[in-house]
Protein backbone atom coordinates (compact mmCIF):
# COMPACT_ATOMS: atom_id res chain seq x y z
CA UNK A 1 0.00 0.00 0.00
CA UNK A 2 0.99 3.59 -0.71
CA UNK A 3 -0.61 7.12 -0.35
CA UNK A 4 -0.45 10.64 -2.45
CA UNK A 5 -1.17 13.68 -0.53
CA UNK A 6 -1.74 17.00 -1.60
CA UNK A 7 -2.77 17.18 -4.99
CA UNK A 8 -2.10 15.71 -8.41
CA UNK A 9 -2.24 18.01 -12.00
CA UNK A 10 -0.47 18.15 -14.77
CA UNK A 11 2.69 19.24 -13.89
CA UNK A 12 2.86 16.18 -11.22
CA UNK A 13 0.76 13.50 -13.15
CA UNK A 14 3.89 11.60 -14.68
CA UNK A 15 5.80 11.45 -11.69
CA UNK A 16 2.82 9.61 -10.24
CA UNK A 17 2.44 7.61 -13.89
CA UNK A 18 6.24 6.66 -13.68
CA UNK A 19 6.12 5.27 -9.78
CA UNK A 20 3.17 3.61 -10.62
CA UNK A 21 4.77 1.97 -13.41
CA UNK A 22 7.16 0.63 -11.51
CA UNK A 23 4.87 -0.29 -8.70
CA UNK A 24 2.91 -2.79 -10.97
CA UNK A 25 6.11 -4.71 -12.37
CA UNK A 26 5.87 -5.89 -9.53
CA UNK A 27 2.80 -6.20 -7.73
CA UNK A 28 -0.53 -7.24 -9.73
CA UNK A 29 -2.50 -5.54 -6.67
CA UNK A 30 -2.23 -2.23 -4.68
CA UNK A 31 -3.79 -0.20 -2.78
CA UNK A 32 -3.41 3.23 -2.60
CA UNK A 33 -4.61 5.08 -0.02
CA UNK A 34 -6.10 8.88 -0.83
CA UNK A 35 -7.61 9.92 2.38
CA UNK A 36 -4.97 13.20 2.23
CA UNK A 37 -5.38 13.79 -1.68
CA UNK A 38 -7.12 17.41 -1.81
CA UNK A 39 -8.06 17.07 -5.43
CA UNK A 40 -6.86 15.58 -8.64
CA UNK A 41 -7.28 16.45 -12.06
CA UNK A 42 -7.84 15.04 -15.31
CA UNK A 43 -4.04 14.15 -15.85
CA UNK A 44 -4.21 12.55 -12.58
CA UNK A 45 -7.58 10.55 -13.44
CA UNK A 46 -5.96 10.00 -16.41
CA UNK A 47 -3.08 7.83 -15.02
CA UNK A 48 -5.25 5.98 -12.70
CA UNK A 49 -7.57 4.78 -15.21
CA UNK A 50 -4.46 3.68 -17.29
CA UNK A 51 -2.97 1.86 -14.47
CA UNK A 52 -6.68 0.27 -13.12
CA UNK A 53 -6.38 -0.79 -16.66
CA UNK A 54 -3.15 -2.50 -16.67
CA UNK A 55 -3.34 -4.01 -13.04
CA UNK A 56 -6.80 -5.62 -14.19
CA UNK A 57 -5.10 -7.01 -17.59
CA UNK A 58 -2.45 -8.05 -15.28
CA UNK A 59 -4.92 -10.41 -13.44
CA UNK A 60 -4.83 -8.11 -9.85
CA UNK A 61 -6.71 -4.78 -8.94
CA UNK A 62 -6.18 -1.28 -8.14
CA UNK A 63 -8.17 -0.22 -5.16
CA UNK A 64 -8.92 3.40 -4.05
CA UNK A 65 -8.78 3.69 -0.23
CA UNK A 66 -10.72 6.83 1.85
CA UNK A 67 -11.33 8.95 -1.11
CA UNK A 68 -12.44 12.52 -0.22
CA UNK A 69 -15.91 13.55 -1.05
CA UNK A 70 -14.56 15.65 -3.84
CA UNK A 71 -12.10 13.06 -5.10
CA UNK A 72 -15.49 10.41 -4.62
CA UNK A 73 -17.08 12.99 -7.33
CA UNK A 74 -14.33 13.18 -9.39
CA UNK A 75 -14.07 9.11 -9.84
CA UNK A 76 -17.78 9.61 -9.89
CA UNK A 77 -18.64 11.60 -13.14
CA UNK A 78 -15.23 10.24 -14.95
CA UNK A 79 -16.82 6.66 -14.12
CA UNK A 80 -13.47 5.70 -12.58
CA UNK A 81 -15.63 4.74 -10.04
CA UNK A 82 -16.27 1.11 -11.71
CA UNK A 83 -13.23 0.74 -12.84
CA UNK A 84 -11.12 0.72 -9.84
CA UNK A 85 -12.10 -0.93 -6.14
CA UNK A 86 -13.24 1.18 -3.50
CA UNK A 87 -12.56 1.60 0.13
CA UNK A 88 -13.75 3.88 2.74
CA UNK A 89 -12.85 2.48 6.02
CA UNK A 90 -9.93 3.17 6.95
CA UNK A 91 -8.84 1.20 10.22
CA UNK A 92 -5.25 0.30 9.05
CA UNK A 93 -3.12 1.90 6.60
CA UNK A 94 -1.66 -1.28 6.43
CA UNK A 95 -4.66 -3.44 5.76
CA UNK A 96 -5.02 -5.05 2.34
CA UNK A 97 -7.58 -4.85 -0.23
CA UNK A 98 -9.54 -8.16 -0.51
CA UNK A 99 -8.09 -9.86 -3.06
CA UNK A 100 -4.80 -8.65 -2.95
CA UNK A 101 -2.34 -11.19 -3.04
CA UNK A 102 0.73 -9.35 -2.00
CA UNK A 103 1.77 -6.53 -0.04
CA UNK A 104 3.74 -3.57 -1.43
CA UNK A 105 7.08 -2.36 1.13
CA UNK A 106 7.18 1.06 1.48
CA UNK A 107 10.59 1.03 2.05
CA UNK A 108 10.33 0.99 -1.95
CA UNK A 109 9.67 4.37 -1.44
CA UNK A 110 11.69 5.47 1.53
CA UNK A 111 10.52 5.54 5.37
CA UNK A 112 7.59 7.78 4.19
CA UNK A 113 4.44 6.81 2.00
CA UNK A 114 4.96 8.50 -1.25
CA UNK A 115 4.35 12.25 -1.25
CA UNK A 116 3.32 14.24 -4.28
CA UNK A 117 3.94 17.61 -3.64
CA UNK A 118 1.21 20.21 -3.53
CA UNK A 119 1.04 22.62 -6.78
CA UNK A 120 -0.43 26.27 -4.84
CA UNK A 121 -1.55 26.63 -8.33
CA UNK A 122 -4.05 24.06 -9.16
CA UNK A 123 -7.21 24.06 -7.61
CA UNK A 124 -9.12 23.50 -10.54
CA UNK A 125 -12.49 21.71 -9.96
CA UNK A 126 -14.26 19.86 -12.85
CA UNK A 127 -16.04 21.89 -14.18
CA UNK A 128 -13.80 24.58 -15.32
CA UNK A 129 -11.79 25.17 -17.96
CA UNK A 130 -10.89 23.72 -21.10
CA UNK A 131 -7.35 21.76 -19.94
CA UNK A 132 -9.21 20.79 -17.42
CA UNK A 133 -11.92 19.10 -19.52
CA UNK A 134 -10.07 17.90 -21.99
CA UNK A 135 -7.97 15.69 -19.58
CA UNK A 136 -11.22 14.63 -18.41
CA UNK A 137 -12.21 13.56 -22.26
CA UNK A 138 -8.44 11.89 -22.38
CA UNK A 139 -9.40 9.84 -19.70
CA UNK A 140 -13.08 8.63 -20.68
CA UNK A 141 -10.94 8.20 -24.01
CA UNK A 142 -8.66 5.88 -22.37
CA UNK A 143 -11.09 3.97 -20.13
CA UNK A 144 -13.34 3.77 -23.91
CA UNK A 145 -10.83 1.98 -25.62
CA UNK A 146 -9.98 -0.30 -22.07
CA UNK A 147 -13.34 -1.53 -21.46
CA UNK A 148 -15.14 -1.72 -24.59
CA UNK A 149 -15.17 -4.82 -26.28
CA UNK A 150 -13.09 -5.23 -29.85
CA UNK A 151 -12.12 -1.26 -29.40
CA UNK A 152 -8.63 -0.65 -31.11
CA UNK A 153 -9.20 2.61 -30.61
CA UNK A 154 -11.29 6.09 -29.22
CA UNK A 155 -11.88 9.94 -29.59
CA UNK A 156 -13.85 12.53 -28.59
CA UNK A 157 -14.86 15.22 -31.30
CA UNK A 158 -16.15 18.52 -30.23
CA UNK A 159 -17.87 21.33 -32.25
CA UNK A 160 -15.36 24.39 -31.03
CA UNK A 161 -15.74 27.55 -33.18
CA UNK A 162 -18.02 25.69 -36.20
CA UNK A 163 -16.18 23.08 -36.67
CA UNK A 164 -15.57 19.41 -35.43
CA UNK A 165 -11.98 19.10 -33.03
CA UNK A 166 -10.89 15.51 -32.11
CA UNK A 167 -9.91 16.91 -28.24
CA UNK A 168 -8.94 13.23 -27.35
CA UNK A 169 -7.47 10.24 -29.10
CA UNK A 170 -5.92 7.16 -27.94
CA UNK A 171 -3.14 7.39 -31.03
CA UNK A 172 -2.45 9.05 -34.17
CA UNK A 173 -4.04 6.77 -36.68
CA UNK A 174 -7.09 7.73 -34.82
CA UNK A 175 -7.01 11.36 -35.01
CA UNK A 176 -5.90 10.95 -38.62
CA UNK A 177 -9.33 8.78 -38.58
CA UNK A 178 -11.13 11.79 -37.67
CA UNK A 179 -9.80 14.58 -39.64
CA UNK A 180 -10.29 12.35 -42.76
CA UNK A 181 -14.28 12.54 -41.65
CA UNK A 182 -13.98 16.38 -40.73
CA UNK A 183 -12.09 17.06 -44.31
CA UNK A 184 -14.42 14.60 -46.45
CA UNK A 185 -17.97 15.72 -44.40
CA UNK A 186 -18.93 12.34 -44.09
CA UNK A 187 -18.57 9.62 -42.08
CA UNK A 188 -20.25 8.13 -38.55
CA UNK A 189 -18.41 10.76 -36.50
CA UNK A 190 -19.95 13.90 -38.52
CA UNK A 191 -23.23 12.39 -38.73
CA UNK A 192 -23.73 11.73 -34.85
CA UNK A 193 -22.28 14.63 -34.20
CA UNK A 194 -24.94 16.55 -37.08
CA UNK A 195 -28.21 14.35 -36.21
CA UNK A 196 -27.62 13.50 -32.46
CA UNK A 197 -28.24 9.46 -32.65
CA UNK A 198 -25.72 6.93 -33.16
CA UNK A 199 -23.98 5.62 -36.22
CA UNK A 200 -22.52 2.50 -36.55
CA UNK A 201 -20.94 0.67 -39.45
CA UNK A 202 -20.38 -2.58 -38.64
CA UNK A 203 -18.16 -3.74 -41.10
CA UNK A 204 -17.11 -1.27 -43.61
CA UNK A 205 -16.63 -3.77 -46.50
CA UNK A 206 -20.21 -3.55 -46.90
CA UNK A 207 -20.70 0.31 -45.73
CA UNK A 208 -22.37 2.27 -48.74
CA UNK A 209 -23.37 4.91 -46.45
CA UNK A 210 -20.14 7.03 -46.72
CA UNK A 211 -18.68 6.42 -50.20
CA UNK A 212 -15.33 8.86 -49.66
CA UNK A 213 -14.33 7.87 -46.47
CA UNK A 214 -15.06 4.57 -46.56
CA UNK A 215 -11.84 3.61 -48.31
CA UNK A 216 -10.00 5.88 -46.55
CA UNK A 217 -10.83 3.76 -43.28
CA UNK A 218 -9.84 0.67 -44.87
CA UNK A 219 -6.32 1.43 -45.94
CA UNK A 220 -5.81 2.77 -42.39
CA UNK A 221 -6.78 -0.89 -41.50
CA UNK A 222 -10.01 0.34 -39.90
CA UNK A 223 -12.95 -2.24 -40.84
CA UNK A 224 -15.79 -0.92 -38.06
CA UNK A 225 -16.70 2.07 -35.94
CA UNK A 226 -18.91 3.20 -33.59
CA UNK A 227 -20.22 7.32 -32.97
CA UNK A 228 -22.48 8.21 -30.24
CA UNK A 229 -23.50 11.59 -29.77
CA UNK A 230 -22.59 13.62 -27.14
CA UNK A 231 -25.72 15.81 -26.12
CA UNK A 232 -26.26 18.52 -24.07
CA UNK A 233 -30.02 19.67 -23.65
CA UNK A 234 -30.49 17.04 -26.63
CA UNK A 235 -28.00 19.38 -29.05
CA UNK A 236 -25.34 17.85 -30.02
CA UNK A 237 -22.12 18.55 -29.43
CA UNK A 238 -19.60 16.44 -30.50
CA UNK A 239 -19.28 12.38 -30.53
CA UNK A 240 -17.46 9.74 -29.14
CA UNK A 241 -15.86 7.39 -31.31
CA UNK A 242 -14.77 4.32 -30.95
CA UNK A 243 -12.81 1.94 -33.66
CA UNK A 244 -11.74 -1.56 -34.51
CA UNK A 245 -9.60 -3.19 -36.80
CA UNK A 246 -12.25 -6.37 -37.14
CA UNK A 247 -15.53 -5.86 -38.64
CA UNK A 248 -18.47 -6.57 -36.28
CA UNK A 249 -16.40 -6.39 -33.93
CA UNK A 250 -18.64 -4.69 -31.45
CA UNK A 251 -21.17 -6.78 -29.88
CA UNK A 252 -24.21 -5.20 -28.01
CA UNK A 253 -22.92 -4.48 -24.45
CA UNK A 254 -20.05 -3.27 -26.40
CA UNK A 255 -22.59 -1.17 -27.46
CA UNK A 256 -24.56 -0.50 -24.62
CA UNK A 257 -21.15 0.49 -22.39
CA UNK A 258 -20.24 2.95 -25.59
CA UNK A 259 -23.65 4.60 -24.88
CA UNK A 260 -23.19 4.57 -21.16
CA UNK A 261 -19.20 6.65 -21.82
CA UNK A 262 -21.11 8.98 -24.40
CA UNK A 263 -23.81 9.60 -21.74
CA UNK A 264 -21.25 10.42 -18.63
CA UNK A 265 -19.16 12.92 -21.76
CA UNK A 266 -22.07 14.91 -22.08
CA UNK A 267 -22.94 15.41 -18.62
CA UNK A 268 -19.44 16.47 -18.02
CA UNK A 269 -19.83 18.81 -21.28
CA UNK A 270 -22.85 19.98 -19.78
CA UNK A 271 -21.43 20.72 -16.15
CA UNK A 272 -18.41 22.78 -18.50
CA UNK A 273 -20.71 24.50 -20.43
CA UNK A 274 -19.29 23.23 -23.77
CA UNK A 275 -23.09 23.26 -24.55
CA UNK A 276 -23.10 27.53 -24.26
CA UNK A 277 -22.85 28.08 -28.21
CA UNK A 278 -20.21 30.31 -30.18
CA UNK A 279 -23.16 32.76 -30.58
CA UNK A 280 -24.44 33.18 -27.12
CA UNK A 281 -20.49 32.98 -25.78
CA UNK A 282 -19.83 36.17 -28.14
CA UNK A 283 -23.12 38.01 -27.25
CA UNK A 284 -21.85 37.09 -23.34
CA UNK A 285 -18.91 38.85 -23.99
CA UNK A 286 -20.32 41.71 -25.72
CA UNK A 287 -22.59 42.40 -22.88
CA UNK A 288 -19.92 42.23 -20.62
CA UNK A 289 -18.53 44.78 -22.60
CA UNK A 290 -20.84 46.86 -22.87
CA UNK A 291 -22.00 46.98 -18.80
CA UNK A 292 -18.16 47.33 -18.39
CA UNK A 293 -18.01 50.57 -20.05
CA UNK A 294 -21.19 51.62 -18.38
CA UNK A 295 -19.10 51.58 -15.35
CA UNK A 296 -16.18 52.90 -16.30
CA UNK A 297 -18.43 56.27 -17.43
CA UNK A 298 -19.89 56.09 -13.82
CA UNK A 299 -17.13 56.02 -12.27
CA UNK A 300 -15.99 58.86 -14.04
CA UNK A 301 -19.40 61.00 -13.24
CA UNK A 302 -18.53 59.95 -9.00
CA UNK A 303 -14.81 61.20 -9.70
CA UNK A 304 -16.23 64.28 -10.97
CA UNK A 305 -18.77 64.86 -8.84
CA UNK A 306 -17.21 63.95 -5.60
CA UNK A 307 -13.23 65.02 -6.35
CA UNK A 308 -12.28 61.27 -5.71
CA UNK A 309 -9.59 59.03 -7.05
CA UNK A 310 -10.82 56.67 -9.83
CA UNK A 311 -10.89 53.27 -6.76
CA UNK A 312 -12.98 55.74 -4.46
CA UNK A 313 -15.20 55.93 -7.28
CA UNK A 314 -15.13 52.25 -7.47
CA UNK A 315 -16.12 51.32 -4.04
CA UNK A 316 -18.64 54.01 -4.38
CA UNK A 317 -20.73 52.40 -6.34
CA UNK A 318 -19.76 49.28 -4.86
CA UNK A 319 -21.54 50.06 -1.47
CA UNK A 320 -24.33 51.73 -3.13
CA UNK A 321 -25.07 48.12 -4.86
CA UNK A 322 -24.18 46.69 -1.59
CA UNK A 323 -26.60 48.99 0.55
CA UNK A 324 -29.39 49.17 -2.03
CA UNK A 325 -29.45 45.57 -2.87
CA UNK A 326 -29.25 45.78 -6.72
CA UNK A 327 -26.86 44.84 -9.40
CA UNK A 328 -23.68 47.17 -9.97
CA UNK A 329 -24.86 47.43 -13.29
CA UNK A 330 -28.03 49.10 -12.00
CA UNK A 331 -26.27 51.55 -10.04
CA UNK A 332 -24.06 52.73 -13.13
CA UNK A 333 -26.77 52.73 -14.98
CA UNK A 334 -28.56 55.33 -12.50
CA UNK A 335 -25.26 57.67 -12.04
CA UNK A 336 -25.28 57.91 -16.01
CA UNK A 337 -28.55 58.67 -16.14
CA UNK A 338 -28.49 61.03 -13.54
CA UNK A 339 -25.96 63.19 -15.45
CA UNK A 340 -29.02 64.23 -17.87
CA UNK A 341 -31.34 64.71 -14.95
CA UNK A 342 -28.66 66.40 -13.07
CA UNK A 343 -28.26 69.40 -15.44
CA UNK A 344 -32.32 69.48 -15.49
CA UNK A 345 -31.16 70.31 -11.47
CA UNK A 346 -32.88 67.00 -10.44
CA UNK A 347 -31.01 64.68 -7.59
CA UNK A 348 -29.74 61.41 -8.36
CA UNK A 349 -30.58 58.50 -6.00
CA UNK A 350 -26.63 57.05 -5.81
CA UNK A 351 -25.73 60.14 -5.24
CA UNK A 352 -27.75 60.51 -2.42
CA UNK A 353 -27.07 57.36 -0.90
CA UNK A 354 -22.73 58.28 -1.61
CA UNK A 355 -23.71 61.17 1.32
CA UNK A 356 -25.73 58.75 3.21
CA UNK B 1 1.37 37.20 13.40
CA UNK B 2 1.05 33.93 13.06
CA UNK B 3 1.91 32.62 9.33
CA UNK B 4 -1.38 31.51 7.51
CA UNK B 5 -1.69 27.88 5.57
CA UNK B 6 -2.43 27.86 1.97
CA UNK B 7 -5.78 26.39 2.81
CA UNK B 8 -6.55 29.48 5.19
CA UNK B 9 -5.24 32.05 3.12
CA UNK B 10 -7.84 34.57 2.21
CA UNK B 11 -7.59 34.53 -1.44
CA UNK B 12 -8.02 30.90 -1.11
CA UNK B 13 -11.00 31.64 0.79
CA UNK B 14 -12.47 33.80 -2.08
CA UNK B 15 -12.02 30.40 -4.35
CA UNK B 16 -13.96 28.35 -1.66
CA UNK B 17 -17.06 30.91 -2.38
CA UNK B 18 -16.33 30.57 -5.76
CA UNK B 19 -16.72 27.10 -5.35
CA UNK B 20 -20.18 27.52 -3.60
CA UNK B 21 -21.53 30.01 -5.94
CA UNK B 22 -20.92 26.81 -8.72
CA UNK B 23 -19.20 29.42 -10.77
CA UNK B 24 -16.20 27.69 -13.05
CA UNK B 25 -13.14 30.04 -13.00
CA UNK B 26 -14.48 31.25 -16.16
CA UNK B 27 -17.47 32.30 -15.13
CA UNK B 28 -16.28 34.07 -13.11
CA UNK B 29 -13.48 35.97 -14.57
CA UNK B 30 -16.39 36.96 -16.91
CA UNK B 31 -18.28 38.69 -14.36
CA UNK B 32 -14.88 40.24 -12.88
CA UNK B 33 -14.21 41.56 -16.24
CA UNK B 34 -17.43 42.96 -16.60
CA UNK B 35 -17.16 44.76 -13.24
CA UNK B 36 -14.13 46.75 -14.32
CA UNK B 37 -11.34 43.76 -13.53
CA UNK B 38 -8.42 44.51 -15.36
CA UNK B 39 -6.18 40.92 -14.76
CA UNK B 40 -6.50 38.28 -17.63
CA UNK B 41 -8.41 34.94 -16.48
CA UNK B 42 -5.03 33.32 -16.12
CA UNK B 43 -4.16 36.09 -12.91
CA UNK B 44 -7.37 35.60 -11.46
CA UNK B 45 -6.81 32.19 -11.29
CA UNK B 46 -3.59 32.78 -10.02
CA UNK B 47 -5.02 35.25 -7.26
CA UNK B 48 -7.66 32.63 -6.20
CA UNK B 49 -4.98 30.02 -5.77
CA UNK B 50 -2.91 31.98 -3.46
CA UNK B 51 -0.23 32.65 -6.25
CA UNK B 52 -0.94 35.86 -6.42
CA UNK B 53 -1.78 38.86 -4.74
CA UNK B 54 -4.49 40.93 -5.68
CA UNK B 55 -4.60 44.83 -5.00
CA UNK B 56 -7.00 46.16 -2.46
CA UNK B 57 -9.00 47.17 -5.61
CA UNK B 58 -8.78 44.00 -7.56
CA UNK B 59 -9.95 41.88 -4.32
CA UNK B 60 -12.79 44.07 -4.03
CA UNK B 61 -14.27 43.45 -7.72
CA UNK B 62 -13.57 39.54 -7.14
CA UNK B 63 -15.58 39.79 -3.84
CA UNK B 64 -18.17 41.79 -5.44
CA UNK B 65 -18.52 39.94 -8.91
CA UNK B 66 -19.00 36.52 -6.01
CA UNK B 67 -21.49 39.14 -4.04
CA UNK B 68 -23.27 39.83 -7.27
CA UNK B 69 -24.18 35.71 -7.87
CA UNK B 70 -25.07 35.02 -4.36
CA UNK B 71 -27.41 37.82 -4.77
CA UNK B 72 -28.62 36.24 -7.75
CA UNK B 73 -29.51 32.94 -5.32
CA UNK B 74 -30.85 34.83 -2.85
CA UNK B 75 -28.00 35.83 -0.70
CA UNK B 76 -27.01 39.03 0.81
CA UNK B 77 -22.93 39.92 -0.11
CA UNK B 78 -21.64 37.42 1.92
CA UNK B 79 -18.21 37.54 0.32
CA UNK B 80 -16.11 40.44 2.44
CA UNK B 81 -15.06 43.21 0.47
CA UNK B 82 -11.51 43.61 2.31
CA UNK B 83 -9.83 42.20 5.38
CA UNK B 84 -10.79 44.87 7.30
CA UNK B 85 -14.32 44.15 6.34
CA UNK B 86 -14.02 40.69 6.94
CA UNK B 87 -12.51 41.85 10.48
CA UNK B 88 -15.25 43.75 11.34
CA UNK B 89 -17.73 41.33 9.94
CA UNK B 90 -16.19 38.37 12.49
CA UNK B 91 -16.22 41.22 15.55
CA UNK B 92 -20.15 41.82 14.45
CA UNK B 93 -21.56 39.43 11.89
CA UNK B 94 -24.51 40.62 10.13
CA UNK B 95 -27.84 39.08 10.88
Amino acid sequence: MFAIRGEVDRVNAPELCAILDAVIERHPSVVLDVAELGFINGWGLGVLAAQASRHRRSGGTLTIRSPSATVLRLLDITGLAEVVLLEHADPSRRHLAVGQSSEIDEASFGPEPYHVPAHAGMITAIPADTDVVDGTLRLVVTLARATVGGADGASVSLWRNGHLATVAASDKTIVDMDASQYATGEGPCVDASVKGRRFHAESLGIETRWPTFTPRAQALGINAIMSSPLLTEDRPVGALNIYSRTAMAFASKDQELASLFAAEVSHILACAGVDVTDEQLSRRRNEALAIRRLIAQAEGVIMEREGVGADDAYSLLCDYSRTSNRPFREGAEDVVASTQRFRRGAESEPRQSHHG
Amino acid sequence: MAERSAAGHPAVLLDRYRLNAGLSHGDLWLRYFELGGMDDALELEAILCGALRPSVHDREVIAHALNERFVELGGNHPVPYSESDAERRREAPER
